[in-house]
């Protein structure tokens, strides 16, 4: 069943939320997967929240304080949300201070307002400097006041490619990076649509990116915090002993983080979520930037293909390596480019890792498009039976379609919330609906039917803003 | 009071995925898209008096998981260990690591698998990209149960296979093993004949070697004439062009590092394999159990892990926190438990003159720095050797030099090339850091230093 609209807009925005800014980028359909506004100045509040984690339920109540960067225009949320525009594009800004100790907004290299005191405003401007991937923060008493959720991305793209050339996410690309991006939908080995180009018979965006905001969030350290008597400070030191080095305590009463998070959502948030989870068919390659916030070393692990490197901490990549598994340490940015190839070891003629035509089957069909797999149902139809909050039963069977493919820390540890309830942590996916390129034309994989619905196109467009947003609808 | 409530998303009309996610059914279907299998190693293995019987032809037999306990090296624990098992193998009753899985590119690989002791369980191929049911993630798929995985793999290189059943802890306790994939006509390469009751007849040919009696890797040296033999091939379409050999380089002598670390209080504590099974409720979303891990008062902090044993592959280096230690020279891979293959090294010892194949891997849970005492050239990164065309014509092998470090985290792999022009009587460095000490501005936090002996003789 796709969600109806109004089931969606219960779900929230979940880490989708994005400001693009500025002519340039508004002209451009830059953030296709996101919840755009278009603005000219961006208004924040420092505020602070209470957030459900991934595995409060009516049973478990699991909550975790934060400080949150409160767009006027967006529901809160942890990380503040996406902001894009284009390089060179001058930027106006106005920051109030909520909270009652000092703090700041900060991107570094572009942009630093300075501390700003309790109950007072700042308003500035300031140009983006670079193109790339940023975080911006409040760099005062680090690493605290980033820690405790104020962060989020900073998204700057070039306003046009290079000449002769297509687009790069970047001003000056590496000869490496631009061949790439070159060759995306024209090489023989990469058949399908470049990077920014879409397909409207096919709904398929272009400029197709994704946003992954990394973060671990301490429950019991940020309480600590946010009691505080006003104007008290938590020391920077004393916050990253406890986070990082607290002494081990089975039932988890210490203080070191118990959730992890993209872009604010774990587990099934994050996976299943066609906002921070890639649904793109084979031969429709997307971008996808990574930004550690947090204290914390990952090892990201993409599942289906291998990506290329793009660029690390702002630079371009001379040698773009093609992994499957990539290390953010803290404050790392990086950017890989998924090139949605079809995933290369089902088995096919010539077996070199080329789109090949599948070999036969026992069945009498072929290894792709694997049609027997996209029809099953693990569980079964009716295998597994669920009740809804009306008490009428629901089916909890799930196709085999699209093809799904997780994304996950290898550092294992972040794959727990409360310490255990495996998978419910920093994962993520990305997923196969279909292929460019069988013969025919662009195929498009079952999505489940009357069970379920895959992408933002069968879900319906993100949340939108506050006034039509449903405040406080806690209804899991 | 906070000023702002962020409420959970809804999980309306997604509980069938909401409650996969954490609580995947367990299941025994057949394979779909079912090949016949075409894998050489299994019989080749028989043939070579390394298994007892091949129970399915063509077929790689793993079972998961055999428990077991190893004392540590300083006698003061008992580590819980999960193990692979390979039935029809009678040197492989459950080791660490699992007995390593080679395969030639382009053949129908298929794995029998069965999950006990307890189940559910799956195996992941890590850097393999199959379709979801054969690449072994629960809420993509399934866990099992009795299944036969099916893949073809399309690119020489480095991977490994683990259980990625309730990772964190399985992946920790041992349940994971080195694949290898090699070039398209090795093992085949060492078949003089099959009778035509399937009964292999093997030459002279060393079980792993290609035709030209030579083990290759692949690669693209065309920059890097140091290293013999090397063959190139078209520089557009690589090795489309059907030489088997396009693109690959001999080797001497194959190095396998997978350094890793355990954390005993785990051990001690949650020693069930079962520990974290979160379950689904009546209604999905509102009364779901995510209370059920068994250990202290329903809590078990797998989100804290504390290394204070480490080991390459397999082999336990003496030293506790803070220290650094050597593991012993000269140890060898048994190829009972390498996939026939004779020879691969742990410790190095090779001959000036030789080319050294080093294949590293991190399987600790925290970074490892890795350091070399002479100069390499590193040749692949995550199973996807650099320089090689198409894919490979945005990157280039590179060197990596005597002496500076290169950081790999969990589940990265690294293929480096030797050829040493003279004698060394040093040790290559593993240097364990701390992914809770990687902060910007601080020094990194070198838990263990474990040093590996690097021999190379006139």
């Amino acid at each position: 069943m796709a969600l109806s609209r109004r089931e969606f807009l219960a779900r929230g925005l979940g880490g989708s939320a994005a400001l693009v800014v500025g002519s340039a980028a508004q002209k451009m359909p830059f953030l296709p997967h996101y919840a755009s506004l278009s603005v000219q100045t961006l208004n924040f509040h420092i505020s602070d929240a209470i957030k459900d984690m991934v595995t409060h339920n009516a049973i478990n109540e699991a909550q975790c304080y934060f400080w949150v960067f409160k767009e006027e225009r967006w529901p809160a949320e942890v990380p503040g949300p996406i902001i894009l525009t284009t390089y060179r594009e001058t930027i106006e800004i106005t920051i109030t201070n909520d909270l009652d100790e000092p703090h700041a907004f900060y991107i570094p290299g572009m942009f630093n307002s300075g501390p700003i005191q309790p109950g007072e405003t700042y308003k500035g401007s300031f140009q983006a400097s670079k193109a790339g991937t940023f975080l911006y923060y409040d760099n005062l008493n680090e690493p605290v006041n980033r820690m405790m959720g104020l962060h989020g991305a900073f998204i700057v793209m070039p306003a046009a490619p290079q000449p002769g050339h297509k687009y790069t996410p970047y001003v000056v690309p590496t000869a490496a990076v631009q061949r790439l991006f070159d060759d995306f939908g024209s090489a023989p080995w990469w058949p399908g649509l470049a990077w920014e180009e879409g397909d409207h018979d096919t709904h398929t965006l272009a400029f197709r990116q994704y946003v992954w905001v990394l973060h671990q969030a301490s429950p019991n350290l940020f309480a600590e915090v946010g009691e505080l008597p006003p104007g008290e400070i938590y020391p920077g030191d004393q916050f990253m002993e406890a986070f990082l080095r607290d002494p081990f305590s089975p039932t988890g009463d210490n203080r070191i983080p118990q959730y992890f998070t993209i872009n604010g959502q774990s587990g099934h948030f994050a996976h299943n979520s066609p906002h921070l989870c890639p649904n793109n068919r084979v031969g429709e390659p997307v971008i996808i930037r990574v930004l550690n916030a947090g204290l914390w070393t990952h090892s990201m692990h993409i599942h289906g293909n291998h990506v290329y490197l793009l660029a690390l901490n702002g630079a371009v990549q001379k040698n773009p390596l093609w992994v499957d598994t990539f290390t953010a340490r803290p404050m790392d940015t990086f950017d890989w480019a998924v090139p949605f190839m079809r995933p290369p070891d089902i088995p096919n003629q010539r077996g070199i890792g080329r789109a090949d035509p599948g070999l036969p089957t026992a069945g009498g069909g072929t290894t792709w498009p694997p049609n027997e797999e996209l029809a099953l149902f693990i569980p079964a139809i009716g295998e597994r039976m669920g009740l809804d909050l009306a008490g009428e039963p629901i089916d909890l069977s799930v196709q085999l379609s699209p093809l799904c493919y997780p994304m996950h820390d290898h550092s294992e540890p972040s794959q727990t919330s409360q310490g255990g309830n495996y998978n419910c942590g920093l994962v993520c996916g990305i997923d196969f609906t279909g292929d460019r390129n069988t013969p025919g034309g662009a195929t498009t994989f079952p999505a489940g039917g009357e069970h379920e619905g895959h992408g933002p196109e069968a879900t319906g467009p993100a949340a939108p803003p506050i006034g039509e947003y449903p405040q406080g609808t806690a209804k899991w | 009071m906070p000023a702002f409530h962020i409420p959970r998303q809804s999980v309306i009309g997604m509980e069938g995925h909401w409650a996969k996610m954490f609580d995947p059914p367990n299941e025994s279907p057949d394979t779909p898209e079912f090949v016949e299998p075409t894998n050489p190693v299994p019989e080749v293995m028989l043939a070579a008096g390394y298994l007892d019987r091949v129970t399915t032809p063509h077929t790689v037999q793993r079972d998961l998981m055999h428990g077991d306990d190893i004392e540590t090296w300083d006698g003061l624990k008992e580590l819980v260990f999960f193990l692979f098992r390979d039935r029809d193998n009678p040197a492989d009753d459950g080791h660490f690591p699992g007995a390593t899985i080679r395969v030639p590119r382009g053949v129908m690989f298929h794995c029998e698998t069965q999950g006990h002791g307890p189940p559910p369980h799956t195996i992941h191929w890590h850097g393999i990209e199959p379709t979801p049911m054969n690449d072994g993630v629960g809420h993509c798929s399934m866990e099992i149960g009795h299944y036969i995985y099916q893949w073809q793999p399309n690119f020489i290189g480095s991977y490994f296979y683990h259980c990625h059943r309730n990772t964190v802890q399985h992946f920790e306790y041992g349940l994971y093993g080195l694949l290898l994939i090699e070039p398209p006509d090795a093992y085949f390469a060492s078949i003089a004949s099959i009778d035509p009751d399937g009964t292999y007849h093997l030459n002279d040919i060393p079980i792993g070697a290609c035709s030209d009696g030579k083990f290759r890797i692949a690669a693209n040296l065309a920059r890097f004439p140091q290293f013999p033999g090397f063959i190139g091939g078209d520089p557009v379409e690589g090795v489309a062009n059907g030489d088997p050999h396009a693109f690959t380089v001999p080797y001497d002598v194959e190095v396998l590092w997978v350094p890793d670390d355990r954390d005993s209080v785990w051990s001690d504590l949650a020693p069930d394999a079962r520990a974290t099974y979160p379950r689904f409720g009546s209604t999905p979303g509102v009364d779901d159990e995510f209370d059920r891990n068994p250990g202290h008062d329903d809590f078990f902090a797998f989100n804290d892990f504390n290394a204070d044993y480490w080991f390459i592959t397999g082999v336990a280096v003496p030293a506790h926190k803070g220290g650094t230690a050597a593991i012993p020279p000269g140890l060898v891979i048994p190829p009972e438990l390498n996939s026939g293959v004779s020879g691969s090294q742990i410790s190095v010892n090779a001959r000036v003159g030789q080319t050294i194949l080093v294949r590293c891997i991190d399987a600790a849970y925290n970074s490892i720095s890795v350091t070399l005492p002479v100069d390499a050239v590193i040749i692949a990164m995550d199973g996807r050797a650099l320089g090689v065309p198409p894919f490979g014509l945005y990157n280039s092998a590179f060197i990596l030099p005597a002496g500076v470090p290169f950081h790999l985290s969990t589940a990265r792999r690294l293929d480096a090339l030797i050829r040493p022009t003279q004698p060394i009587d040093s040790f290559a460095t593993v240097q364990f850091i701390d992914t809770r000490g990687q902060v910007p501005g601080t020094p990194e936090v070198v838990l263990m230093t474990a040093r590996i002996p690097f021999v190379v003789t006139p």
